[in-house]
């Protein structure tokens, strides 16, 4: 997206804006629903377009509102709103993540909504869990807008032709390393393999770790897991590369963290890991039908799973008119016509009441990640304490040290070794 | 008009000063500081007053959110002590600087000296040759180079033919750094057009005189060529080298921002966006690239000294 355009253009309405500011100072009040809200959220295209279409209806509902919006991929949001914040220029409505909803909200860049719930925000019908999971010490920080689950995605049909069962819900980690084994026995394609190499992935790792009663991060902050178990992690997918089962390390280094670089829409595995809000992303890029189950299982193991707040709408501290930015996120997550244009795009959401009522404009795909998550409820364990400072940088650590393993410059336990090293020292630093 | 005719009064009237001469004087260089204005308030307010708070910010903690907190030369210490993503950028960006730079004069030398014979057609190769440099930095062209080098890309296809499986060869940490250094020397085109420049003015009677005395093409290139050249070639390489130092967009696009696989695409620049805008710290961020400007000094620094030994400026 040319985000400068809109920039240069947002800047001069600014400046606009701000040299018709004594202008209106003289003129009379104006009516209640006059505002204007400045909104900023990451996303695609698909999301854009429902999200657009969402922001129009608002502004229908709402006459004299005007909505100023901006969006960006995951990489450019964040160093764009916080120089936006820094800049003193920041937005009302800011699309917020779990992992620096603490950030903001302890450095005062996001207000409390406590005083519009109930009343501008009606979501109380989310359930505490879901408020608890967009509050800060305690506050309410955001209107959640979806949940997610860490999830498998795999081509059935490939599955099938291979003559193995595709994985399912509560298969084991031994069992899905067997099954991938038959796979690439009875495989006929080349350079195709069952499986994505989910050694780098952080949300993977994360069930692994949960399911041993261990953590990516305690409470405190500090690291929930040692050396060995990563030096397991490693281990396990090293066998698994071993075996031909998932794909070598240079076909899982092409993959950025993002649908359209995973092996599955490459073609090179037929199995790979995600977030299930990522799964209509994922079957719109590929031809064969896809599914989406939970993540492999510890035998006898602790639920390894959780439903995580994927994303929020947030009020910036700055606002001008908190409550016009409230009763727009309302409408977003709350407001049945405003929920459904959004649909599943950014997570399943947390209101029974929408739920129903968006059901029947689901498609086939969508569908089937309300079910994962249906499916998943009864094995879901509690949301894990807030990510410390210095996360992102340690996921990124982990990325690069799965590759060391991958391309064989180090051993699965010097990698674990040095992933809990590294971890600690950016900790510390954080 | 009026600016042009207080110039010309004030450049014929000669001897005593004449009356008002003050006001002329200022009349004739307002006009002067109004053209340049939109170069200095650029120059002041973009360019100087950004670079002196990032001096500042270099020996602070920033991360945006939260006021800057003076830390001395902390940030510079950790640069020199206990940074290997530090280290392995230095690495990468030299080894870099120090392949791309002399294969990419090397290559535009010699399409230069082939271009020089006065070929029909000889403008439209020129535009053709120069293309790739207008294209390259873009992040079209570093899509296309992930796509030429891909494990199924064109490039590997080519191999197949001969028989050979090619790698995957920007996803490769033994490989990814090469097809960068690769897509730096296909951007020739500049440095061609100033090389085809400089070998314009090399006059041809020396030649021809050379070949009387019977001086082979080699000892001729290298008597002649090179020593005439050698001012040109002087202002490509100090060129150049900082432009490598400055290498940004093809790593960040074809290694999707991260510099790897295993930090092997890591640039300078890249490590530098990473900090500041991945990770918000603008004060390390701010010394590294404090760091980077008094390296890039350092380097034509020592360039300029060693012109002594290799550049003629004689005529």
């Amino acid at each position: 997206m040319n985000s400068t355009n809109i920039g240069r253009r947002r800047l001069l309405g600014a400046g606009l804006a701000m040299a018709s500011l004594p202008f209106l100072g003289s003129a009379p009040a104006l009516a209640q629903q006059a505002g204007n809200i400045r909104m900023i959220w990451w996303g695609g295209d698909e999301r854009a377009r429902r999200t657009n279409a969402a922001i129009d209806l608002f502004k229908q509902a709402n006459p004299g509102v005007t909505v100023e919006s901006e969006f960006m991929g995951w990489d450019d949001y964040w160093a764009r709103l916080a120089t936006q914040v820094a800049g003193g220029n920041a937005p009302d409505f800011i699309q917020m993540d779990y992992r620096y909803m603490f950030e903001y909200a302890r450095r005062g860049a996001i207000r409390p909504l406590d005083e519009f719930l109930g009343k501008e925000l009606a979501i109380a019908d989310f359930g505490q869990v879901n408020l608890d999971s967009c509050s800060v010490d305690g506050k309410l920080y955001g209107g959640n807008v979806g949940v997610n689950a860490f999830s498998v995605v795999f081509d059935g049909k490939a599955w099938d032709e291979a003559g193995v069962n595709a994985p399912t819900l509560g298969l084991s980690w031994d069992g899905f390393a067997e099954q991938c084994a038959a796979f690439t026995s009875a495989n006929k394609r080349s350079r195709v393999y069952a499986t994505a190499d989910g050694s780098c992935q952080e949300g993977l790792f994360e069930v692994w770790l949960r399911t041993q009663g261990k953590a990516l991060y305690n409470p405190d902050g500090t690291l929930g897991y040692d050396a060995a178990d990563a030096g397991r992690w490693f281990a396990y997918w090293t066998e698994m590369r071993k075996a031909k089962s998932c794909v070598p390390a240079d076909t899982q280094a092409l993959y950025k963290n993002s649908p359209e670089t995973s092996p599955i829409v490459t073609g090179s595995a037929v199995t790979d890991f995600a977030h299930s809000n990522q799964f209509e992303s994922f079957q719109k890029l590929v031809q064969a039908e896809l599914s989406v189950v939970g993540a492999p299982v510890q035998e006898g193991g602790k639920p390894g799973q959780y439903l995580k707040p994927s994303q929020m709408f947030s009020v910036s501290s700055t606002s001008k008119d908190p409550a016009l930015a409230a009763r727009m996120i309302n409408f977003l997550v709350r407001a049945p016509e405003g929920a459904r244009l959004l649909g599943l795009d950014r997570g399943v959401p947390a209101s029974p009441e929408i739920r129903e009522a968006i059901m029947p404009d689901l498609s086939e795909t969508s569908r089937k990640v309300v079910e994962l998550i249906s499916s998943l409820t009864p094995h879901i364990g509690a949301l894990p304490p807030s990510p410390p400072k210095g996360a992102g940088e340690i996921n990124a650590v982990q990325i690069r040290i799965s590759q060391e393993v991958g391309f064989e410059a180090v051993s699965p336990e010097q990698g674990g070794a040095s992933l809990v090293d590294e971890a600690a020292a950016i900790l510390k630093r954080a | 008009m009026a600016a042009c005719d207080a110039i010309n009064d004030s450049e014929t009237k000669k001897g005593p000063v004449p009356e008002g001469w003050l006001k002329r004087a200022i009349q004739r260089n307002g006009a002067g500081y109004m053209f340049l204005a939109p170069w200095l308030i650029g120059f002041f307010c973009l360019t100087l007053g950004p670079a002196l708070i990032s001096l500042y910010l270099s020996f602070t903690n920033f991360d945006l959110l939260t006021a800057p907190e003076f830390v001395g030369a902390q940030n510079y210490v950790r640069m020199a002590t206990a940074d290997p993503k530090f280290t392995a950028a230095i690495k990468v960006t030299l080894l870099y600087v120090a392949l791309s730079v002399p294969l990419k004069l090397a290559f535009a030398l010699a399409i230069a000296m082939v271009l020089n014979r006065g070929m029909r057609g000889l403008p439209v190769y020129r535009a053709i040759f120069y293309l790739p440099s207008l294209l390259g930095t873009s992040v079209a062209i570093a899509v296309l180079w992930r796509q030429l080098f891909a494990s199924d890309g064109l490039v590997n296809a080519m191999l197949a033919m001969v028989g050979i499986e090619g790698p995957s060869w920007i996803s490769n940490p033994n490989y990814s750094l090469y097809t960068l250094v690769v897509l730096s020397v296909w951007q020739f085109g500049s440095p061609m057009i100033i090389f085809l420049a400089g070998l314009r003015q090399i006059p041809t009677d020396m030649y021809e005189a050379a070949s009387l005395d019977g001086a082979s093409p080699t000892r001729q290139f290298l008597r002649i060529t090179l020593p005439l050249l050698s001012p040109v070639i002087f202002f490509n390489f100090v060129i150049q080298t900082i432009e490598a130092f400055k290498a940004f967009t093809p790593a960040f696009v074809i290694s999707g921002g991260s510099g790897g696989p295993i930090n092997s695409t890591l640039f300078y620049t890249l490590y530098l966006y990473q900090e500041a805008f991945s990770y918000f710290r603008m004060g390390y961020a701010s010394a590294l690239a404090w760091v980077l400007v008094i390296i890039i000094a350092i380097f034509t620094a020592f360039s300029f000294l060693t012109t002594k030994y290799w550049v003629h400026y004689d005529d």
